[in-house]
């Protein structure tokens, strides 16, 4: 059996930033990027079913949708244990919102015929929480998002999970594979990988196929396979806290000093 | 006295071996001595097939100097008077005492089998005779006397470092207390006194025996002991006919202990007899400070199996007596943790004698070095590592235990079992080139509160560069401390000059931590950033940062000549560079960083820098070799320490703090700043005395007076 | 005549609140004679008539669905028939984890346009402009959504007041023939308090993040909470590792602060789903390390440092 999960580069941004020219995005030398924290969990998800069923031969897939600057976080996970790294790619993309991406990574999909696919609810930078669910639109699979517990043996025809809702309540439920699922934090303890098994991962081959490779034309791709474009990227004017000034003791004391008047003690 | 040779044919003066035994019986001890060596050399085989089941180290040199520094070593017991005087002497007494016998009795054998029986040599006799006799007697006096001191110390003045009971196993694990080490301790010391004891015995009864021959009789006094105890057992009735029954009891018992023991030694802990000679010819000039590179190519990192481990750490494992040196200086011991570095080493000798002792090497799971089984390290118990230095420091044998404790965690590393606070820093460190998580732009951030701009060494070339550091660039109150250093050398006239965010992290903790591949990432940047200024030598006023860069960069083609800021300033001084104006006054100790002082021996600038500035230094107990870790190494800085349980730095603070009137501690590394200001205020020592960092003490002395400025990093 | 199309949200029975702050926002948004409708999609949904009958309401619209839980299939479904009979040029639907199931699948197939998680909307010339957080919402990003008529928006929760004036609407019944589930709902956990705090009626709250470190500070900040009277609670990460049980988490998938007045959030950076759950609280103070944490955002006071010093100070400050 096969899982493809959907990875992501992440972008933090570094301290003061600038926005870029075009006022549409930030410059990018103020990226620190890394790999997407939620989709260590839904890698650790797939190599955990890996493990557990040593009987059936798993193979796990991670792809993404990037310029060659993911390939540290493709690394990532081979290095944690991924078979294999698709990357797709070209200049057409540049641009995409995630229902773009999320094309692409469909198309992926249906080429690699996976039993499940896995994504992060969402993404650390952006936080759209869309990409994984689209594919299922493309795919017609399946689909649940926000799953917190997942109970999957391969080759099976259902999967049983836990979807997590708001306010400390959650669902369980059953779907049919093959099947979309967005994965929370928290579903499992993500694994380390060693900067020694990221160097060797540097070794296994990262497969990069262009939009054109997977079926693509050149208006699926970028602003024109998008539904929503970046006008303007901004600082918001804020709302700062009024910080208290002084040393510890004397910021414990204004503490101090509010604590005892909101609960009038 | 001497020998009346003109009386008497000095062929007479000899001893006649198996004088007056039936031929059976000098057959039968020759069939017993031959046994005795067979069983030695297959116990020596087996041992040796034991040791080459390890992997070959690259590390061992065998040249002149080094087998030169471990005879020595042997010969003066200078590693084992350390902080143990007593127990040394007495085992050099020992040691001398036993070699002496045993070369007596290798002359005898080699006159009585070889030389008289090939050769028709004789020199058993006359003058040598009785010099022999002499020094056998004095040998055995040595020797009786240490193993007497010996037993006095494990049965009555028992110190605490003698029990064996571990702090990495519940009362109730069957390798608690390793009870079954006892009896082999006494038996072994029991055995040696009786034959050193009964071989003056026997003197005695054959003095008495033979009392009517002048030749044995009238040289008597050549045996002192001997003869003391002729005349004891002839007080308590003992006369020729019983002294003949005596001698051949006695004669046959000395004559099987001492082949008993011979042909103990490779199966007992009489071993390090040989063991402990090679491991001391072999020690590794830096074990810790250098710790060993990956070799090219290899995939698998770290120890997992024995099998992993070199040969020589394999013969480490069987040098370890037990003496409890390491267990006493070790850091996390002494503060409650589930470290005693005397038990990984006995764990692993466990282990490997009963995986690597046979004739065929078992599967791997009965090699696995990590678990919690007997023979097995826990991971708690490698976690618990400071990879400070003082175990390899004190050992007499020199056993290397911190490069076989940070290979193991290598292992743990691969497999991400840590804490996840440790694995998140390790990230961090790799995300951002600090452990801070600050932006790299922010490295050199501290330097904007100078009045003077501090050179940018990558972009025009300068004299000095200076490697500041994760702390001393990030930590608010290290940044204090980097901003006096750079007012001071601005004083000297020094045109120096900092990478900014060219710089990473060092990696000489992320390398005790495990993560190889980590410090080889930043050692790499860090070289090749540094090759890329233009600069003759380098300081720094981070020993960690000193340690890896003096020590490990060679390995990784950075070449470079650098120095702590202590030797640095020292000379600056001494050159008239700077001069002292104020005498501070202070009564202070000293705390020698491990990575200055133990790794480094850096222990001579910082306490003459002291003495420049007028304080008068009274030395702690723990100091330079013996310097008690701060807690902070081998990345232990980022793993919180158990709550409940007293800190490394606390226990530290309460040794400083019993030295009467004192007004400063004084610290020259700034993770020792961090640890000790922070453990001033738990142990509620504040305001008793302060915490000062060498460097803002220098400022104060040399009154460098240059404005003020806050960070505004 | 066109519209702007209102998705409401329930759950077990009850209408979550956030759809009214919607039906505010589709009315705040609306042109001159623009209808506003909502729509109700359920087993049973003319029961959430009444809730959703609120002032600026033109049209309620129901669909009556095959289950009684949300199933993302049948909300699609049920929304692209809404869509296809009312042809508005907005839908607006909460930001949730119902919402996170189907509408992104719903705007892919469909090409609407789409943004989730919008604070803003606004219409300009071109169409609507929707503002959402980006790059761990240290920057606001303005969408538009060139060439499509009608487009999705997830609206995040908190964003706009909610119209609680009742009101008549015309209440439509639109039959949707096609809708089939896919999932098997088995059943529904609730976090109970388990014989600990209920936190949603506390007061007082300590809450202690990320910034914690280690379980084993843990105990510090019990002792602290207790001796300034607080009750502790903590971010997701705590909650996640097992340190306190999540019953005390404070979030959007924990609890909310409901009747808090006092919060101190203590190494907790601030991130949106941690907000949602406190950020009404009259009297928030952050403590963190990172000046730019956007904790610093919500809270009315706000101490740059240590939350290990700063606790040992407090401790003092109450002994």
């Amino acid at each position: 059996m096969k899982i493809l999960i959907a990875i992501k580069q992440a972008i933090a941004l570094d301290e003061d930033f600038e926005i870029r020219a075009d006022g549409r995005d930030i410059e990018e030398d103020f990226f620190l990027p890394d790999l997407n924290e939620w989709d260590e969990y839904s890698l650790e998800e797939a190599m955990l079913i890996k493990e557990r069923h040593a009987d059936t031969p798993v193979e796990v897939v991670c792809v993404t949708i990037a310029p060659d600057s993911a390939d540290e976080a493709l690394r990532k996970c081979l290095a944690k244990g991924a078979d294999r790294a698709i990357r797709v790619w070209d200049e057409s993309m540049e641009g995409s919102d995630p229902v773009a991406i999320a094309r692409a990574l469909a198309a992926v999909a249906k080429k690699e015929a996976p039993d499940l696919f896995f994504a992060g609810v969402q993404s650390s930078d952006h936080a759209h929480g869309a990409t994984g669910i689209a594919v299922a639109g493309f795919l017609g699979w399946a689909h649940s998002a926000v799953v917190a517990r997942l109970d999957y043996t391969p080759g099976a025809k259902e999967v049983a999970l836990k979807r997590e809702l708001e306010g400390g309540l959650s669902q369980e439920l059953r779907l049919p594979c093959p099947a979309v699922l967005t994965i929370q934090l928290g579903i499992n303890k993500p694994r380390y990988a060693s900067l020694r098994g990221m160097k060797l991962a540097a070794a296994k081959p990262i497969e990069t196929l262009a939009p054109g490779d997977i079926g693509l034309a050149t208006n699926d791709c970028g602003e024109s396979g998008s539904l929503a474009r970046v006008r303007r990227m901004y600082v918001p004017e804020k709302q700062r806290a009024q910080i208290l000034a002084g040393d510890v003791a004397a910021q414990a004391k204004a503490l101090a000093a509010i604590i005892r008047e909101a609960t009038g003690s | 006295m001497s020998l009346d040779g003109g009386m008497m044919d000095p062929h007479a003066f000899t001893r006649i071996l198996f004088q007056d035994f039936p031929s059976w019986e000098v057959s039968f001890f020759y069939l017993v001595g031959f046994a005795a060596i067979g069983s030695f050399i297959y116990g020596v085989y087996r041992e040796v097939r034991k040791y080459l089941r390890g992997v070959p180290d690259a590390r061992v040199i065998w040249d002149y100097a080094h087998i030169k520094q471990g005879i020595v070593a042997i010969a003066t017991h200078r590693t084992l008077v350390r902080r143990d005087p007593y127990a040394g002497m007495a085992h050099r007494a020992i040691f001398y005492g036993f070699g002496v016998l045993f070369m007596g009795t290798s002359i005898i054998t080699l006159e009585y089998d070889i030389t008289s029986k090939l050769f028709g040599i004789h020199y058993w006799y006359g003058d040598f005779y009785l010099w022999f006799k002499l020094a056998m007697n004095i040998a055995g006096v040595s020797l009786v006397g240490g193993l007497i001191y010996m037993m006095v110390r494990r049965g009555w003045i028992k110190p605490p470092k003698l029990d064996y009971a571990r702090p990495d196993r519940a009362p109730d694990a069957p390798d608690y207390d390793r009870s079954n080490y006892r009896i082999e301790d006494w038996l072994f010391l029991w055995i040696l006194v009786i034959i050193g004891v009964s071989g003056f015995v026997l003197s005695g009864a054959r003095m008495i025996w033979l009392a009517d021959r002048p030749e044995v009789w009238d040289i008597r006094w050549w045996s002192p002991v001997g003869a003391f105890f002729a005349y004891g057992l002839r007080a308590l009735g003992l006369d020729a006919e019983g002294a003949v029954i005596l001698r051949q009891l006695i004669w046959w018992s000395h004559g099987a202990l001492a082949l008993t023991l011979i042909s103990l030694i490779p199966y007992t802990k009489a071993k390090h007899i040989f063991t402990a000679i090679i491991s001391l010819v072999v020690r590794d000039p830096l074990p810790a400070q250098r710790l060993p590179k990956v070799p090219e190519g290899q995939e698998q990192i770290g120890y997992r199996f024995l099998t992993d481990m070199s040969w020589k750490q394999l013969l480490h494992l069987d040098a370890c007596t037990k003496c409890g040196r390491c267990h006493e200086a070790c850091p996390a011991r002494t503060t409650g943790g589930p470290l005693s570095p005397r038990d990984v080493i006995l764990s692993l000798r466990e282990l490997a004698n009963s995986a690597l002792q046979y004739s065929a090497v078992p599967e791997q799971s009965k090699l696995a070095m990590h678990g919690t089984g007997v023979g097995q390290v826990s991971s708690e118990t490698l976690w618990a590592c400071r990879t400070c230095m003082a175990c390899v420091e004190i050992c007499p044998v020199a056993v290397e235990h911190v490069p076989i404790i940070v290979q193991m965690r290598r292992a743990l590393v691969e497999e991400g079992d840590m804490d996840p606070l440790l694995q998140k820093t390790l990230q961090t460190i790799h995300k951002s080139g600090n452990s801070f998580g600050e932006s790299r732009r922010k490295r050199g951030g501290w330097a904007k509160g100078l009045p003077f701009p501090v050179k940018d060494a990558r972009k025009e070339p300068v004299d000095v560069l200076w490697f500041v550091g994760d702390y001393a660039s990030f930590d608010p109150r290290n940044q204090k401390v980097s901003q006096a250093f750079a007012r001071l050398m601005h004083a000297a006239g020094i045109d120096f000059g900092i990478l900014y965010d060219g710089e990473s992290n060092a990696g000489n903790d992320i390398r005790r931590v495990g993560e190889e591949g980590l410090y080889e990432h930043l050692a790499e940047s860090n070289i090749s950033a540094m090759q890329s200024a233009d600069f003759n030598r380098v300081v720094t006023t981070d020993p960690h940062s000193f340690n890896t860069i003096k020590n490990e960069y060679p390995d990784f083609g950075g070449q470079f000549e650098i120095e702590h800021y202590t030797s640095f300033v020292m000379k600056l001084i001494e050159e008239g560079r700077l001069t002292v104006k104020k005498q501070l006054g202070h009564r202070v100790t000293f705390h020698d960083p491990c990575h200055l002082g133990r790794f480094n021996k850096g222990y001579d600038a910082p306490r003459k820098l002291l003495e420049a500035i007028g304080c008068e230094l009274v030395e702690m107990k723990r100091c330079k070799d013996n310097s008690f870790c701060c807690g902070a190494g081998g990345g232990r800085i980022w793993v919180p320490d158990p709550v409940g349980t007293e800190k490394p730095a606390q226990n530290r603070m309460r040794e400083a703090a019993s030295i009467e009137g004192l007004e400063v501690y004084v610290v020259s590394c700034p993770k020792d700043l961090t640890m000790f200001e922070d453990a001033l205020k738990t142990t509620g020592y504040e305001g008793k005395f302060v915490v000062r960092e060498l460097l803002e003490m220098l400022e104060e002395a040399l009154e460098i007076n240059l404005v003020e400025a806050e960070v505004t990093a | 005549m066109s519209s702007i199309l209102v998705i409401a949200e329930h759950r077990r029975g009850e209408l979550r609140p956030v759809s009214l702050e919607l039906v505010a926002a589709a009315n705040e948004l609306r042109a001159a004679g623009e209808q506003v409708v909502v729509g109700l999609i359920g087993k049973n949904a003319h029961a959430f008539v009444a809730a959703v009958s609120k002032e600026g309401v033109d049209e309620i619209a129901t669909v009556t669905a095959p289950v009684e839980d949300f199933d993302p299939d049948v909300s699609e479904e049920a929304v692209r028939a809404l869509i296809a009979q009312y042809s508005p040029s907005l839908v607006l639907i909460p930001h949730s984890v119902d919402s996170y199931g189907y509408v992104a699948v719903l705007a892919a197939k469909d090409q609407l346009g789409l943004a989730t998680d919008v604070y803003k909307i606004a219409r300009e010339e071109g169409g609507w402009v929707a503002t959402r957080g980006g790059y761990g919402q240290k920057v606001a990003v303005e969408l538009d959504f060139p060439g499509r008529s009608c487009v999705c928006l997830a609206v995040r929760s908190g964003s706009y007041k909610p119209n609680e004036a009742a009101a008549s609407p015309t209440v439509t019944a639109v039959d949707v023939p096609a809708l089939q589930a896919r999932s098997t709902p088995l059943d529904y956990i609730e976090v109970s308090a388990g014989g600990d705090v209920d936190i949603t009626t506390v007061p007082f709250i300590m809450s202690v993040g990320r910034g914690l470190g280690d379980e084993a500070n843990l105990p510090r900040f019990k002792e602290l909470a207790e001796q300034v009277g607080a009750t502790l609670c903590c971010s997701r990460p705590i909650a996640d590792s097992g340190w306190l049980p999540k019953s005390r988490q404070v979030g959007q998938s924990g609890k909310t602060a409901s009747a808090c007045k006092l919060y101190i959030a203590m190494g907790i950076s601030g991130a949106i789903q941690h907000l949602a759950g406190m950020k009404h609280v009259e009297t928030i103070i952050a403590v963190n390390t990172d000046p730019q944490a956007s904790i610093f955002n919500v809270a009315k006071y706000g101490i740059v440092g240590d939350i290990f010093e700063v606790a040992d100070a407090l401790e003092q400050e109450f002994s």
